[in-house]
């Protein structure tokens, strides 16, 4: 039997029990006549009551309510089934959720009794490769109250974009939950794990009214859990819907009420008027529930040690002009700024707290020699960018350290101090995918001053910001610093909505007032560690990418425009614990 | 492009340089010769020239519309294989009516022609999946970046018969 995963370990590493159908439908079987379960009461507003759903090109669901938690319902006019149901309501809003007995199929149902609009979620477990992934249809319709169907409907819109929140269920389960993408939202679970960790999963966004939306989320690629919640932006409140496995394979099927927090608005960068919502073209001949749907893994080749050490003998590209695939982050610069020759005919020491102590004898612009705690010299190309008057990022390989180390350091050589993240393979889930450390170090040389025992620090001032990247034409991204570990990142679409959304861990430096030192690792997908140095004066970043793949080892220039999106406020939620 | 496909100076004027130069020459025969007589065979080689650039026109918007369509151009070639004269990753041309105005010249023998025609030419390029931010943009349906340059088109045209036919063309920037 499998270990079970520590609660510890990231959504992308833990290894999800692969469920049969027939396990599924057993543990349906035995909570589809109850109902969900609920911390909160269960509305019983429906009871004794019947009504009509039509959807637009769905099904239509004639529903009896017996009692609070007993329904029965006819699908498209067929014959009725007793199912257990539950339902909640949020001010003009209900929620209605049930499973299809002896099926792996269920709805969950939007009313507003307002106008009578209402959307069903066809929702199903077996339609993916991976069968506990909860999937998901939207049908947009309205109750048949034998009066002319509303024109309207509930639609996919962008407006709730930008927009994030502290939420808490009556479950006790915590989240931090981002939107800052159309098609994606990003999550942090406050509760039980412990890890700071965020994660990203497709998501659907649709506009009841100005207040009221309906937000869902399927964690593909991870629990396959599907929750759905219909948001009052005013009151801050939610009611909602939790179907899947967790990550021990036990159901959860419930029904919810939170309470939030509002965390903030980050700019959006569609065109003015632009509200579409509907921002992911569907796949060519997209099946029922099919979406797009960013699934790196099962793409991503897993090398072993020998293999990485072949690759990198191999091929080593180090600044190298960037031409072909493989290189993790080229095509990353073309806004970038020109390397610099300052470090030319420098000679220094940068001695890290707990590292290395290695040497310097910068020869030109892009080659240097260095040695290690007093080893022999070895010359290695770099590249160097001045992002400050006296703030240098140089990076370079060094060759012959078993895991390939890359370092891509930041030396104040106005402060003498140093900082270094230190990029390494032979990582344990996939032996390519680059780890780092972050070091902190002096710098000695002549006409350096010595800081004595003053560091560089980590920090804390990016934390909920969001920075936008144009690394060329056409190429944007959007960095979203969710928690004090974590960075994810939102490719635009072309109409400037934020599009898939991807995270993983980072790392955050203060170099000077203005000047931070950022690292993520694109985690489980391309397994290239990303170094930049923002200024957020001149609103413009130097970095360094270090990346391993198939075709070697290569460490390659980034550079992009920055825009500030805005911040979300939620230090509040991350006890200060580092160093 | 070869230089002999460039019209020289010995080419006839251009509609508007025609007209001009009309203008020029009709004033003294206006006076030289009262009732505007004008040689039958000046008018009719006039009427050749107009109806010759009209053709040229007709082509060149035939081309245009073609390439806008992304369906193929080679009928309208003298070379089917000169229809490939764009680079893969045009994916629109459009007049720039802000520009200078079009240029139709004919040679004397009325059997080639050139035209110049300033447009606005957009490329899109398809993202490599080298990285993850291309990989994700790809998989999300887009990765196609899309510029917009000014250039100038120049075509060489020949006359097949009672028809003109597109030689060659290049763009060039302006």
């Amino acid at each position: 039997m499998p270990a079970k995963p520590d609660p510890q370990t990231p959504m992308f590493r833990v290894a999800y029990t692969k469920l049969t159908e027939g396990q599924i439908a057993s543990a349906l079987a035995k909570v589809a006549k109850a109902g969900p379960a609920c911390a909160s009461p269960l509305s019983d507003s429906l009871r004794g009551k019947s009504l009509r759903i039509v959807t637009d090109k769905g099904p239509t669901l004639s529903y009896r309510f017996a009692s609070d938690r007993q329904l029965s319902v006819s699908e498209n006019g067929g014959k009725a089934v007793d199912a257990g149901y539950g339902a909640l309501v949020q001010d003009h809003i209900t929620l209605i959720a049930h499973l299809i007995p002896n099926s792996l199929r269920g709805y969950a149902v939007v009313i507003d009794n307002r106008t009578n609009i209402a959307t069903v979620f066809d929702l199903w477990f077996g339609g993916f490769v991976d069968k506990r992934e909860v999937m998901r249809e939207i049908y947009p319709g309205y109750v048949d109250t034998g009066k002319p169907e509303p024109v309207k409907r509930h639609k996919l819109s962008n407006r709730a974009e930008g927009k994030g929140f502290y939420w808490k269920q009556d479950t006790g389960y915590e989240t931090l939950e981002y939107y800052p993408s159309a098609a994606y939202s990003h999550f942090v679970e406050l509760t039980g794990t412990g890890n700071e960790m965020g994660f990203s999963a497709p998501s659907d966004y649709l506009q009841i009214d100005d207040e009221f939306y309906i937000y869902d989320r399927w964690e593909a690629e991870f629990s396959g859990t599907f929750t759905l919640y219909v948001m009052d932006l005013n009151r801050q409140e939610q009611i909602g819907l939790r179907l899947g496995f967790d990550r021990l394979d036990a159901l959860d099927y419930y029904l919810f009420r939170g309470k939030g927090e509002w965390l903030g608005q980050i700019a959006q960068f569609e065109k003015f008027g632009d509200t579409n919502g509907a921002v992911l073209p569907l796949p060519e001949n997209a099946k029922k529930g099919e979406r797009r749907v960013y699934r790196p893994v099962r793409t991503y080749p897993k090398m072993t040690r020998e293999q990485v050490a072949e690759a990198v003998a191999k091929n080593r590209r180090v600044f190298a002009p960037r031409v072909g695939a493989g290189s993790g982050a080229s095509g990353m610069a073309v806004n970038g700024t020109p390397p610099v020759d300052v470090l030319a005919g420098k000679t220094f020491t940068i001695r890290y707290d707990g590292g290395p102590v290695m040497e310097y004898r910068v020869a030109s612009a892009d080659t240097l020699s260095w040695r290690k705690d007093g080893g022999a010299w070895k010359e290695a190309r770099y590249q160097a960018w001045e992002s400050m008057p006296g703030v240098v990022l140089f990076g370079h390989l060094l060759e012959g350290e078993p895991n390939h180390d890359g370092h891509m350091i930041v030396a104040d050589f106005d402060a003498g101090l140093a900082s270094c993240f230190n990029g390494y393979l032979n990582t344990p889930y996939f032996a390519q995918e680059a780890g780092a450390r972050t070091l902190f170090g002096v710098l000695e040389g002549q006409g350096i001053p010595s800081p004595g025992s003053q560091r560089h620090q980590r920090t804390r001032e990016l934390l909920g910001r969001a920075l936008t990247w144009n690394y060329a034409p056409g190429l944007t991204s959007m960095h979203l610093y969710s928690t004090p570990n974590t960075v994810s990142w939102i490719i635009f679409t072309d109409s400037g909505a934020g599009g898939m959304e991807w995270s993983g861990s980072g790392d955050f430096v203060k170099i000077r007032d203005g000047l931070y030192f950022a690292y993520w690792l694109e985690e489980a997908c391309n397994g290239t560690l990303g170094t930049i140095l923002i200024n957020m004066r001149t609103m413009h970043d130097a970095g360094i990418g270090y990346h391993c793949g198939e075709e070697g080892l290569s460490m390659s220039q980034i550079g992009a425009h920055a825009r500030h999106a805005g911040q979300f406020d939620v230090a509040r939620f991350f006890a200060k614990k580092e160093a | 492009m070869p230089e002999t496909s460039e019209m020289t100076e010995a080419g006839t004027s251009s509609r508007r340089a025609f007209l001009k130069g009309g203008a020029i020459v009709a004033a003294p025969l206006a006076v030289a010769i009262p009732g505007a007589a004008i040689a039958a065979d000046e008018r009719e080689a006039r009427l050749r020239r107009l109806e010759d650039e009209a053709a040229i026109r007709a082509l060149h918007q035939d081309w245009l519309r073609r390439v806008n369509a992304r369906t193929a151009a080679d009928a309208l070639f003298v070379d089917a294989s000169a229809a490939q004269c764009l680079d893969a990753a045009v994916c629109a041309i459009a007049p720039d009516h802000a520009a200078e105005a079009e240029r139709i010249e004919i040679a004397e023998d009325g059997k080639r022609a050139t035209g110049r025609f300033t447009c606005l030419i957009e490329t899109e390029t398809r993202l490599l999946p080298e990285n993850t931010f291309a990989q994700m943009a790809l998989a999300q349906g887009g990765g196609i970046t899309r510029t917009s340059e000014r250039r100038e088109v120049r075509a060489n045209y020949v006359k097949l018969g009672q028809s003109w036919a597109i030689a060659t063309i290049e763009t060039r920037a302006v």
